[in-house]
């Protein structure tokens, strides 16, 4: 075999560090290495250039490119190779700026390492196969997990685009966070009366198939042929039969039921419609509260309805959709303020969440849009709001910033001095971080124009003024330098974002990572921002990361953008770095059917009824689960084999033997 | 006497089997009275030589795989009808093609134990009283206390009666052991790193690669395309050094792990006398502690390591989040 290597400098990246020369004239002396030689930028057109032409001069049968980690450039290596004539697996790639030039300043010993991972590299090559990818047809449709404001962008964006959408929604309708939200910073436009006609566009465009009250239960499959499992929540009521008319609220005799909608600001009764622009726009029974599902009598809906649509025994429905990307976009909850026992930790009635009061602010909401105090209905003359809610806060394990929080509560300031033109805004904040198109200009108006009062500090305490039923914030203002005390009728908490409750079970589903917070990670933080590094899934909007309602548009249509540009092609090719088993070696015990996570190993029967297993290629995503298990070894990754592995790992260990006496 | 009259039974009951079946594996007399040998019964003649005693030491279970179609009998003690549970959780036999005759047992000698107390080569005869052996030597009747006899596994023997069995030869015995405590496992940890891995330096370095340990094991079952004498993948030369052994011994380990159901078959015939039922019971410890398991107990039970699901009860790789 004939192989060349090429050191690469990436500039400083690695050169500063690593003896690149060295490395180059180490690895002339290994085994079937005949040409080794330093570049300053491998990946470069001169880089990729000298590589291609090389290949052709010493008709070399392998490449191995030392520089920075494969999920980077093995791609573009790759493609030089195949260029030169060479089968693209015949490349090998040592990682030699992450894993040595920047976590250690000592050249020699950087020097060393990286020898000895470009000849481990060798090694692997030595034992490489050619390999040839398969092709495999796509399911020209997309499930979208999450029918908030991201999730609705991204299917009416790929219907537009000719996909067939599944939008499958956890609650009873879309519209996620947005329906809830009074106005919207910072043009203060009612946030239902834009959001509204796309979710009815989404309700009513026939390549969307909706699925809500849904959750996924379970994934299978691959990009491009993804089985999905959609478990369909029993609603009680027959959904292709309810017109929406709504009689059935009216005549619920169990009215005490906590609106989850109005965050519990008002009640609600057992059976009903979520807010007036729900889509769909179908009744549900809350199955906890249903006088007929936990007593057994009652039964006024079934009476009233006049199309016979309740069904009282309605199970949940698992329906199967096969796909051929998913889209994520599950958004976020809010933090729970009980957590903070400076602000009552939940016991005062008069301390509200942004979200409570953005409910009070809706003129559809819970008190028709009149702001009342939650105690006793009194209309409120002085507001305080506390911004950093469970953000920026190390002690509560939520050291990120929630991005919006300062948007809305200067909306929600200038909203308060809207109703009530003789109130008082305070707003305690840390920082005020205003850094998108107009939001700057927004929060000076709240400042300038409503007069709302900003206080640089944060709130130490919250007490109950028996006397005057109000509320003493007391707290400091760090730019005065001295402690204040507000005498607060209403406070209003901006809570920060969190990853959706659920977030990491429905990961680990879609076999995507998510951070320490349980939000998804996205393939590359500036490059492959709606990309997971599963293929075929990608995320929009705030599952990803705290996000406002632009920032989440603009990456659903992104990530629409790229189910698009996937799905336009009729076939894709499947990585041949797959799994295959050698027949002659298998003693059919079956343990690597059973260990597979993507149920890619089939039993075959011998003629003589003895088993043998078969990997299905197309479904095989190479994680080498079953090879580890198999106890013969007769399963093997394809160029990575055991063998592969040992040469790798006798390269590394090439001075065992010299240092250990047997 | 009891015993005898159990021989009888057994005798009785493999020769109301013998015709619907190839042959049955079971014990007789091997050279002298503290040895039996395996014996595969054909006929009644053969049936006649069978015996059960504190000598029947071998697990027979080792020979059933690979005996694919063929109806077979086998005796069992209670700690090699755990190898057969395995054997059939993990779908390699087949328990129709099965009879088994089980054999409560009260525990197997350890020759080695009794070497060091006695001359056996000289052993006439043996007898075994409840709670004592009695060899006759040719200077007279040597007594040696029962316990200081019987195998290690046997002292802390949890299954003395066959969990699987078609015609149960008994009485069935009470369980002797208390719940595994691993002290020899605990004491030998207790060991720095130094100590402990020159201590396996000295044991590995005197193993002769006869693979032994290898034959007798009966959830071996790679036969002939085990990973020791492969050349593709290539995962031991044929140097005889140190490292080879180890690898070896660290592979048999790993890959029993959560399936050794501790017979000990491949530390009795180890002709070294290397006591790798440690690394075993090491690996058994830990899949005790990680997954609440242990082999060879439920035939439907599915073994941790042959499954695979996202989050391990008591692995916890999500974190705390909320």
């Amino acid at each position: 075999m004939r192989i060349g290597v090429m050191i690469c400098h990436c500039g400083n990246n690695i050169a500063a560090t690593v003896d690149v020369e060295a490395v180059a004239a180490a690895a002339r002396e290994f085994p079937d290495v005949v040409f080794a030689t330093d570049h300053m930028y491998a990946c470069s057109d001169p880089g990729q250039k000298t590589l291609e032409q090389t290949i052709r001069d010493l008709k070399l049968d392998g490449v191995v490119v030392a520089s920075c980690s494969p999920r980077m450039h093995e791609v573009t290596f790759r493609r030089a190779v195949e260029r030169a004539g060479l089968n693209r697996y015949m490349f090998e790639m040592a990682n030699i700026r992450e894993h040595v030039a920047w976590i250690s300043l000592d050249r020699k010993r950087n020097t060393e390492k990286a020898t000895d991972l470009v000849r481990m590299a060798v090694e692997k090559l030595r034992h490489d196969r050619p390999l040839t990818p398969k092709s495999f047809d796509v399911q020209k449709r997309v499930l979208i997990v999450g029918g908030g404001v991201a999730g609705i962008q991204a299917a009416l964006d790929c219907a537009d685009g000719g996909l067939d959408v599944v939008l499958v929604e956890r609650k009873a309708s879309i519209g996620g966070l947005m329906s809830q939200f009074d106005k919207t910073f910072p043009t203060i436009d009612c946030s239902v009366c834009v959001l509204g006609p796309k979710m009815v566009d989404a309700g009513q465009n026939p390549r969307i198939t909706l699925h809500a009250l849904s959750e996924v239960d379970e994934v299978s499959g691959y990009v491009g042929n993804f089985e999905v499992k959609i478990k369909k929540h029993a609603t009680y009521v027959d959904w292709s039969k309810c017109t929406g008319c709504g009689a059935c609220q009216e005549k619920c005799p169990s009215k005490k039921v906590p609106d989850a909608f109005n965050e519990n600001v008002s009640l609600t009764t057992a059976i009903g419609i979520p807010f007036p622009q729900a889509i769909p726009k179908r009744a549900t029974i809350n199955a906890a509260y249903c006088l007929k599902l936990t007593k057994g009598k009652c039964g006024a809906c079934e009476k009233v309805c006049p199309t016979g649509a309740i069904a009282y025994d309605m199970t949940d429905e698992v329906v199967t959709e096969k796909v051929g990307a998913i889209i994520v976009a599950t958004g976020i909850d809010l933090f729970d303020h009980r957590k903070c026992g400076e602000y009552g930790a939940g016991r005062y009635p008069d301390v509200v969440t942004s979200i409570a009061y953005e409910r009070m602010l809706s003129a559809s909401g819970p008190t028709a849009g009149h702001i009342k105090r939650p105690s006793d209905g009194r209309e409120p003359k002085t507001v305080v709001f506390i911004s950093c809610v469970g953000s920026r806060d190390r002690s509560l394990n939520r050291p990120y910033c929630s991005g919006f929080c300062c948007m809305y509560t200067a909306k929600q300031a200038i909203l308060t001095r809207d109703h009530i033109p003789d109130s008082r805004a305070y707003v305690f904040y840390m920082d005020i971080r205003a850094n998108g198109k107009g939001y700057e200009e927004f929060v000076r108006r709240a400042q300038e124009e409503y007069g709302v009062e900003y206080v640089r500090g944060r709130v130490a305490q919250i007490h109950p003024d028996p006397e005057t039923g109000k509320l003493i914030v007391r707290g400091a203002d760090t730019l005065l330098g001295r402690q204040v005390e507000v005498a607060a009728d209403l406070v209003v908490l901006a809570v920060g974002a969190e990853a959706s409750h659920g977030a990491p079970e429905l990961a680990e589903k879609l076999r995507i990572s998510y951070d320490a917070y349980g939000f998804f990670m996205e393939s590359h933080p500036k490059l492959r921002p709606v990309e997971t590094n599963t293929v075929g899934v990608f995320l929009a909007g705030a599952c990803q990361g705290p996000k406002d309602i632009p920032a989440s548009v603009a990456q659903a249509s992104a990530a629409a953008g790229k189910v698009l540009g996937l799905l336009s092609k009729d076939k894709l090719e499947s990585d041949p770095q797959i799994a295959q088993v050698a027949a002659n070696r298998c003693i059919g015990c079956g343990k690597c059917e059973r260990t597979c996570p993507f149920g890619a190993i089939r039993m075959r029967e011998l003629r003589d009824g003895s088993k043998r297993a078969e990997v299905v290629e197309t479904v095989c995503q190479g994680c080498g689960i079953c090879s580890v298990t198999c106890p013969v070894r007769a399963i093997q990754l394809q160029n990575f084999t055991d063998s592969q592995l040992l040469a790798e790992v006798n390269a590394l260990c090439r001075t065992w033997d010299e240092t250990t006496e047997s | 006497m009891a015993e005898e009259s159990r021989t009888a039974r057994l005798i009785e009951a493999v020769k109301a089997e013998l015709p619907n079946l190839d042959f049955v594996l079971g014990y007789s007399r091997g050279f002298d009275a503290l040895h039996a040998t395996p014996i595969s019964v054909r006929t009644g003649a053969d049936a006649d030589q069978l015996v059960f005693d504190p000598t029947c030491v071998e697990n027979l279970a080792t020979s059933l795989y690979g005996q694919s179609g063929k109806r077979i009998g086998i005796v069992v003690k209670g700690c090699d009808s755990r190898s057969i549970i395995e054997l059939m959780q993990e779908k390699l036999i087949v328990r129709e093609n099965l009879v088994i005759f089980g054999m409560p047992c009260r525990g197997v000698l350890d020759l080695a134990k009794v070497r060091v107390r006695a001359d056996i080569t000289q052993a006439r005869g043996v007898a075994f009283g409840a709670e004592e052996v009695r060899l006759l030597l040719p200077d007279g009747e040597r007594v040696l206390p029962r316990r200081d006899v019987l195998a290690d596994k046997c002292l802390r023997c949890r299954y003395p009666n066959p969990l699987v069995a078609d015609h149960m030869i008994g009485p069935e015995v009470e369980r002797a052991g208390e719940e595994d405590s691993y002290a020899d496992l605990m004491a030998f940890e207790k060991l720095t790193e130094q100590e402990r891995f020159d201590f396996w330096k000295r044991q590995m370095s005197r193993c002769i690669r006869c693979y032994a340990c290898r034959n007798a094991c009966p959830l071996c079952v790679c036969k002939h395309v085990c990973l020791a004498d492969s050349r593709e993948p290539h995962w031991l030369s044929a140097e005889a050094n140190l490292q080879e052994k180890w690898l070896f011994q660290v592979m048999h380990a790993l890959h029993l792990a959560g399936r050794c159901t501790e017979c000990g078959e491949c530390q009795r015939s180890c002709p070294m006398g290397i006591p790798i039922l440690l690394l075993k019971r090491k690996m058994n410890r830990e899949l005790k502690e990680l997954f609440n398991y242990e082999a060879g107990v439920d035939p439907e039970a599915v073994p941790p390591l042959h499954t695979f699901q996202m989050e391990e009860e008591k692995i916890k790789d999500r974190g705390q989040l909320w």
